[in-house]
């Protein structure tokens, strides 16, 4: 049964409009729905008459409520007592400019001070409200967000209304002021770091490791058997992670406004490992525009040649290192995941039906198959490089071992001299360890402060081989008395503080220390 | 990267050494070496724009000065602090004429 109210409702009339209602309810039908749609405003006596009807219906509804009466009804608790519907402002986006595009909808700027995300699906309601509650979770967490403070009607969908002044999105910035590149990179940087830094308690969030495993299970119907089980033992191996991730992390969802940067499209907001993030990323630039190059101009407005730049940039920012090796590393990983990610939606949207989404499929599933062929593993640490060990990667391993250093106020006398170490170590493993074969060899970095201390370790699975056993030159020699063997380990020994061998499982473990 | 610039004035060889002395550069002024010493009895290395130098370049400037001492002399001018350090520590600067 519905009731509808009108106008005002306080100590005047209300216990004239209570004797109405009462004499049009009918205690034979429970269900008793209040149409407030032309309810100006309620005051507590009013109120009152509402809980004494809800106490003969106790399934009473309210319906239709505008906003200066919700503010009543959600201040005084109304809201949590009963079902409260608002009645939705109609907004249209015609002619609007659509400022974001994310996975669930569109953000289209409705005037200068208001910005409108439009939900694709018909029954948004409650992505409303769970897009909602994640930006408030991340604001408190200390991520810049927007939160929307209105749900209006567009068309047959809903949209939430977010109060945005002045801002740009950085995909708009590239786009018109492409010298602003580097400056666009290192604030995206930034913020993606604070984001991953962020410890999440748990249950807030879901999980992205859950769903990319779901993607790694769907795989296995696809893939040669040995390829699909290394996939997904690899996506299970990486350990859970409880910091954040925002899951579509492209640049129109970064908004510079004012001098503020701001995220939005919080609705895929998860908890991972980073690398799931950085996943989607290679996506977002490269991925879902290799085949056709128009694709990232139509959605971000700057060209593929741009984005595979920036794309390069952020990786070396992200990992800070300008190591080709390490870049190239973490970007495999990157990719798995991506290509992972784009069988499986094009699969599912019917892309095996067609000849050129076969066409699509094979061109991703051949990239997939090479880099499951090289890739032992998705993490990656920021602070070890994995290489072959060849003379010709020593300026590698010594770029990445000073970049390591630069967080730290090592003198260059000081980086000088842990550079000279890291040649002596890592042209003794490519010189010996697997000769003539070849091998890898891994450097890891370690910076501790307090004192502010570098610890450099090299594995290397080669034959046993301890450098240090050998005995130091006479340095006080005249010129024809001298060789030059054995100076590169003597110099090393001189300037580490520390320098230490030992062959365990099967691998040569060498660590250099130095106080700077 | 190495840059190696030579200018000949008579007998006397003057390299100009720029960039990395290391493990994968040292071989090419080991060959400009091998090329230009024969006929001269003055060598001078000049670093100023060397950026760095591990033992294996130590070991092509060791053989250099060897091969010096048998015919005339050596020299080795603009050295900055941080290749200072390395010859230090290592007796070179004993062995090198460091000017």
């Amino acid at each position: 049964m519905a009731i509808k109210l009108s106008g005002r409702i306080d100590s005047n009339n209300a216990a004239s409009v209570e004797q109405e209602i009462m004499e049009k309810l009918d205690s034979s039908n429970p269900s008793v729905v209040i149409d407030a749609t032309d309810l100006a405003y309620i005051s507590s006596a009013g109120l009152r008459v509402l809980l004494r009807i809800r106490k003969a219906y106790p399934h009473m509804e309210i319906h239709g409520v505008n906003s200066d009466v919700y503010e009543i009804l959600d201040m005084t608790g109304f809201t949590e007592m009963m079902k409260v519907e608002k009645a939705y402002r109609v907004v249209s986006v015609e002619g609007c400019e659509e400022i974001g595009h994310g996975a669930n909808g569109k953000i289209y700027r409705i005037d200068q001070d208001n910005v409108v995300k439009v939900y694709k699906n018909a029954d948004a309601l409650a992505d409303i409200q769970h897009e909602r509650e994640v930006a408030k979770l991340a604001l408190i967490l200390g991520i810049p967000t927007a939160i929307s403070y209105d749900v209006v009607r567009v068309g047959e969908s809903y949209g939430s209304v977010f109060e945005m002044l002045n801002a740009r999105s950085f995909s708009k910035i590239l786009e018109t002021e492409p010298d602003k590149m580097d400056w666009c990179v290192g604030e995206y940087v930034e913020l993606l770091k604070k984001i991953h830094g962020t410890l999440v308690p748990k249950g807030k969030l879901p999980d992205m490791k859950e769903t990319v495993v779901s993607w790694a299970e769907f795989m296995q119907d696809h893939l040669p058997e040995e390829a699909g089980k290394k996939l997904l033992d690899m996506v299970k191996a990486v350990p859970q992670d409880d910091h954040m991730i925002h899951g579509d992390y492209h640049t129109k969802n970064v908004e510079l406004q004012n001098d503020e940067i701001l995220l939005i499209d919080m609705d895929t907001l998860a908890v991972g490992n980073p690398i799931f993030e950085l996943g989607s990323i290679f996506n977002a630039f490269i991925g879902f525009s290799e085949l056709d190059h128009n694709v990232i101009k139509e959605f971000q407005g700057y060209d593929y040649e741009t984005a595979g730049t920036f794309w390069h940039k952020f990786l070396a920012a992200y990992l800070e290192t300008d190591c080709e090796t390490k870049i190239r590393e973490v970007e495999d990983k990157a990719r798995i995941i991506g290509y992972t990610r784009l069988i499986r939606r094009s699969i599912r949207r019917g892309g095996l039906e067609t000849e050129e989404g076969r066409r699509e499929i094979d061109f991703w599933k051949t990239r997939l198959l090479e880099l499951l062929e090289r890739t032992d593993k998705l993490t990656f640490n920021p602070m070890e490089l994995e290489l072959e060990a060849i003379p010709e990667n020593l300026e590698e391993v010594q770029a990445f071992v000073d970049d390591r250093l630069e967080k730290t106020d090592c003198s260059p006398k000081a980086q000088m001299q842990i550079d000279v170490a890291v040649e002596e170590i890592f042209i003794n493993i490519a010189s010996y360890a697997y000769a003539p074969d070849k091998g890898k060899a891994v450097v890891r970095v370690e910076v501790s402060d307090d004192p502010v201390t570098v610890k450099i370790t090299f594995v290397d699975h080669g034959i046993p081989y301890d450098p240090l056993a050998k005995e130091d030159p006479d340095v006080n020699l005249p010129a024809d008395q001298r060789d030059a063997g054995g100076l590169g380990i003597f110099m090393t020994k001189k300037f580490m503080d520390d320098v230490n061998y030992t062959y365990m499982d099967g691998q040569n473990i060498l660590t250099l220390m130095k106080n700077l | 990267m190495l840059n190696i610039q030579k200018t000949i004035d008579g007998s006397c060889a003057t390299l100009v050494l720029e960039g990395r002395l290391d493990s994968v550069t040292s071989e090419e002024l080991e060959n400009e070496l091998v090329e230009t010493l024969d006929d001269m009895t003055e060598l001078v290395l000049d670093l100023e724009k060397l950026e760095y130098l591990s033992s294996a370049g130590l070991r092509v400037l060791l053989s250099a000065q060897k091969i010096m001492n048998k015919k005339g002399s050596m020299k080795v001018t603009n050295v900055c602090d941080t290749v200072m350090e390395i010859f230090e520590v290592t007796g070179f600067s004993d062995i090198l004429t460091i000017e």
